[in-house]
């Protein structure tokens, strides 16, 4: 690099233009106005007038790019859940000092994802970091985290999070578990399940696609067809009519919202008679039922948190509807949650340090109250970070809503078999 | 077997029929005024939320809604071509490249803050509703969208051939500076291929509505095919965009099938190196010829 400088600087002289050192400069002073301008337009907002110091939370969303649209609603609970916290004292053992959100648009790219999580922890003292609802992003935020030693807690599902990692943590239910409450959800419908099972092909779907295959035998399901594809098609029809032709009677679809819209859709122009179990993502989601209408009716699928599993989080719904205009969706629901887990965490540890933090985070047991808001209803973290109650719940749309179904505890209505 | 390929064909035209349009007016524009359109896809995008906006205020079925997008989308491309376009078409590529990029980024992002990233979708009584002939069968919104998607590419072909406008713009295309001395207004020409290439994106965002989510990055799903259609069909060559719409179509809905569900784009970028290998001009022959 120096070199090849060095030898560049004769070569210039002899030229008409004289050495431009301008060039380079006004580079990196644009670079430089744009780190600044971008620092003001996400940085912490300076406090005014509370005794104790604010505890930075760093939140990690996509609000722009193709998954901005669960990211703003993420973006929306995560608020709101400071908020809450704050209306109720902050946090008591370190002078009710109020929780401070720092977000950070990750852009729905990984290499941003990267970028924007070191600068996040470099630039702000932050004592936790939740974030970024799609996996494929929360493995690349979960790194950056790991080596800066700031605890993460997130409601992503991959499996690939709880290894090897001290400072992840996943309050609820991880894809393998999801698998094993979609084929008991299967046997409900049919007594002789011929499962389909089609996945988009990153980390959200070969995951929960390799739980579902390697449960499917112990549980007596039968998969009659395996298949990975690439998001973002511009047909499902070909995919559609492979699934026809494999004979099957339940359609698994492991799929972001605008893959599963184009499926569920097309199943029903095929006229196929086939129960869809559309799993987490994008299924889950107020805008779903928005965009399919009626067509969603008696669709089945899984989700980590749902908005009627307790009173408290009937609570949070309502506050959250009354606020953005939909349903709590779960990673919204679940970040409420999370919020409240962090808060339960500061007060012990009576410190903002993110070490501090991370050993309270590790011994947390609770089972009533906002911190515990999630199927099953307890929530302690095992050594790999994970739920060791951590559950996920089977859920329905039923007349424009998503009822909880599965399993008999948390269910509200029962299973409509279609 | 036999049913399963024929269903994977028709499945495979369908959307063919409407990589079509993209990639048709990719190539006329490139054809005619020489540039590279990379803001094509966003003109479908905007063309899909005219059609969505109608819809959802006034009730217009998007198929209709055609009539609308169609000409503002030409006026839209006229004013482009006059104000931006002209402006950088020189003997340097390097800013018209830029130029049509930084529109991309644009409408992109300006989608992104007017309209957000949720998904739209309109519903129509024919949207899920689909012909069923024995084991087959044939979306209607999709057939209806492969018609007129077939109709307008073959006036767009009438409209070179038979009008004089039309010869002008072949002609510009095939040489510019000998039609400029046969009297032809090369302005006049690049305005209304311009307008023209960007109607038939719009009519290719009306037709998509009734069958696909709008979204602000929905355009770049179809320009990629567009691009390779194009490139396929020999850059500039009308007939050979479209027909190497259909081919892709077929391609990718057959290696969907046989091939697996995420190596649809494998096997039409197979296709597409292989005919490069022999053909590097693509399967067509001329520019703007047919």
């Amino acid at each position: 690099m120096t070199k090849d400088r060095q030898d560049s600087i004769p070569r210039k002289t002899c030229g008409t233009r004289p050495i431009g050192s301008e060039r380079p400069s006004r580079r990196r002073f644009i670079l430089n106005g744009g780190a600044a301008i971008a620092a003001g337009a996400f940085g912490a907002v300076p406090l005014r007038g509370w005794a104790a110091d604010p505890i930075n939370i760093g939140a990690l969303y996509p609000t722009t790019g193709s998954m901005a649209q669960i990211g703003v609603g993420c973006v929306a609970a995560a608020k709101l859940a400071v908020d809450m916290v704050n209306e109720a004292g902050g946090i008591k053992s370190l002078g009710g000092a109020k929780l401070n959100l720092i977000i950070s648009d990750v852009q729905s790219d990984t290499t941003v994802t990267r970028t924007e999580t070191d600068r996040l922890i470099t630039g702000n003292k932050l004592s936790a970091v939740h974030g970024c609802y799609a996996s494929a992003l929360t493995l690349i935020a979960s790194e950056v985290c790991e080596r800066a030693k700031v605890p993460i807690i997130t409601g992503s599902s991959s499996d690939q999070l709880n290894k090897g990692r001290r400072f992840t943590f996943t309050p609820f239910a991880r894809a393998s578990q999801f698998a094993k409450t979609q084929l008991q959800m299967a046997k409900l419908v049919s007594e002789q399940p011929k499962v389909a099972v089609i996945f988009e092909n990153t980390a959200f779907g070969t995951s929960t696609s390799n739980g579902l295959k390697e449960q499917a035998a112990g549980e007596g399901v039968e998969i009659v067809m395996f298949e990975p594809y690439s998001a973002g098609f511009t047909d499902a029809s070909p995919l559609i009519n492979k699934v026809k032709a494999s004979g099957a009677n339940t359609l698994f679809s492991i799929s972001y919202l605008n893959d599963l819209i184009l499926i569920v859709r097309t199943v029903r122009q095929v006229g196929l008679n086939i129960a869809i179990n559309g799993g987490s993502g994008g299924f889950v989601m107020p805008d779903f039922y928005k965009n399919v209408g009626e067509a969603a009716e008696g669709l089945q699928g899984v989700a980590h948190w749902n908005h009627d599993v307790s009173e408290d989080a009937q609570k949070v719904n309502a506050e959250f509807k009354k606020r953005t205009g939909e349903f709590a969706f779960e990673y919204a629901g679940g970040l409420v949650a999370q919020t409240f887990m962090l808060a339960d965490a500061l007060e012990r540890a009576a410190s903002a340090d993110p070490q501090k933090v991370r050993e309270a985070l590790s011994t947390l047991d609770v089972s009533s109250g906002y911190a515990a808001m999630a199927p099953g209803g307890k929530v302690k973290f095992g050594p790999d970070g994970k739920n060791i109650y951590g559950r996920p719940v089977g859920v329905q749309w039923q007349k424009a809503d998503l009822v909880s179904v599965f399993p008999k505890d948390d269910a509200r209505a029962p299973l409509l078999k279609i | 077997m036999f049913e399963t390929i024929v269903q994977a064909v028709i499945n495979g035209l369908l959307i063919g029929g409407i990589y079509a349009l993209v990639s048709i007016g990719v190539t006329l524009i490139f054809g005619v005024v020489k540039i590279v359109n990379f803001a094509q896809g966003e003109f479908v995008m905007l063309g899909m939320y005219i059609s969505f906006y109608l819809a959802t205020r006034f009730g217009l079925d998007p198929i209709l809604s055609l009539v609308v997008t169609m000409p503002a989308l030409f006026v839209v491309g006229v004013v482009i071509q006059h104000l931006l376009i002209r402006r950088v078409l020189g003997p340097n590529d390097m800013p018209q490249i830029f130029l049509t990029f930084a529109l991309s980024l644009l409408l992109l992002n300006l989608a992104l803050m007017l309209f957000t990233a949720n998904y739209r979708t309109v519903h129509t009584s024919y949207s899920d509703t689909a012909f069923h002939l024995g084991g087959l069968y044939i979306p209607v919104a999709k057939l209806i969208a492969f018609i007129l998607a077939m109709g307008l590419s073959g006036a767009l072909w009438l409209f070179l051939h038979t009008t004089d406008l039309g010869r002008a713009m072949r002609a510009a295309s095939q040489n510019r500076d000998v039609a400029m001395l046969m009297g032809i207004n090369p302005n006049r020409v690049f305005a209304v291929a311009f307008g023209a290439a960007l109607a038939l994106a719009g009519a290719a965002g009306s037709l998509l509505m009734p069958f696909y989510s709008a979204y602000p990055f929905v355009g770049q799903t179809f320009v990629l095919m567009a691009f390779v259609a194009v490139v396929l069909g020999t850059l500039g060559n009308v007939l050979g965009a479209l027909v190497a719409s259909l081919m892709m179509g077929v391609a990718e809905s057959l290696g969907i099938q046989f091939v697996g569900a995420d190596s649809g784009l494998i096997v039409v970028f197979a296709m597409l190196l292989l005919t490069l290998a022999f053909k590097p001009n693509g399967l067509g022959r001329g520019r703007l010829r047919s």
